[in-house]
């Protein structure tokens, strides 16, 4: 029984504060805040805050400069050209010296790593770029909406006085 | 597909490439001789072999043409502006003037509101009269 009841616990019993919410909604507690930080679920923990793990945090070495601004098409040129020659490292060293792989395997390992480093750090640039588009469109967007509006207001505004002209042109 | 998955899928090419091309070379590769003590080996010269010969060329050409092609996405990257503040800094003004906008077309739509409001009371004024009604005394 106490088998059963871990592994398939049943729902909370919060649901029964609310049983009087239709008549009074005050009566009934409020959904909890917004979790920040890091939190615990079944057993694992996670972190609201998603951020890139820098290639150190994750034993890599990495090859291209770091700083504030990186040049990223220049890195990701030199990278692709380093791969190259690694690649071209790696068939020589197969047909002369083939018991000496395992380095040129690794470098060429580590190269790709960095590339794909370098690619997802420029996602967050990405997100930025899309919102500031997305905000230029709605932007453009209430603009046109404001021209529509006026332009409808006039036009109702014209019909009116012309009503009104025919109404006084009929009456005496 | 946006650029920068592109230039991922590129990368991911390139590495299989190569993987394949090594795979292929290594296991399609005829015997070699190691030491001059021991007899040459059997070769066996069917067509297998004239293929093989082909392999290299065909794979690197493909490998060499890859890399132009993740060349060329990166060479497409729009990368204008350098550094997070600046987008930071324009996200702020874009900010500012939609809500400018917005409180402009808020007050247009509220104007629009009051003046349909006043079109339709003159409205049933009108009618009223045209029906000749009168107030039950």
């Amino acid at each position: 029984m106490a088998a059963t009841s871990s592994s398939y616990p049943p729902p909370p019993p919060y649901y029964k504060l609310y049983k009087d919410y239709l008549e009074d909604p005050e009566s009934a507690p409020k959904p909890p805040p917004p979790i920040e930080g890091s939190y615990q679920l079944y057993g694992a923990t996670y972190t609201t805050d998603d951020v890139l793990p820098s290639l150190e945090d994750q034993g890599v070495r990495q090859l291209y400069p770091k700083g504030p601004n990186i040049d990223f098409k220049k890195e990701l040129r030199s990278l692709n050209r380093e791969l190259q020659l690694h690649i071209l490292e790696l068939a020589d060293v197969l047909v002369e010296r083939p018991s000496q792989y395992a380095r040129r395997v690794e470098d060429v390992s580590l190269i790709f790593k960095n590339l794909h480093h370098l690619l997802n750090s420029l996602r967050p640039h990405q997100a930025r770029a899309t919102l500031i588009h997305i905000l230029e469109l709605q932007i453009q967007r209430r603009k046109q909406a404001v021209e529509d509006i006026k332009r409808r207001r006039e036009v109702a505004q014209r019909l009116l006085k012309e009503s009104l002209q025919i109404s006084d042109g009929r009456l005496p | 597909m946006d650029v920068i998955s592109q230039l991922q899928e590129q990368v991911n090419t390139i590495a299989a490439l190569a993987f394949n091309s090594f795979g292929t070379l290594q296991r399609d590769a005829p015997a070699v001789q190691l030491s001059p003590n021991y007899p040459e080996p059997v070769a066996k010269p069917t067509e297998d072999a004239i293929n093989v010969m082909e392999h290299p060329k065909t794979m690197s050409a493909a490998l060499v043409k890859a890399a132009k092609q993740f060349d060329l996405l990166v060479s497409a990257l729009p990368l204008s502006e350098g550094g997070e503040e600046a987008q930071l800094k324009q996200i702020a003004e874009l900010q500012a003037r939609n809500e400018a906008v917005g409180q402009e077309l808020q007050k247009q739509l509220e104007d629009a509101e009051e003046e349909l409001r006043r079109v339709r009371e003159l409205f049933n004024q009108a009618a009223d009269n045209c029906l000749n009604l009168e107030k039950p005394d």
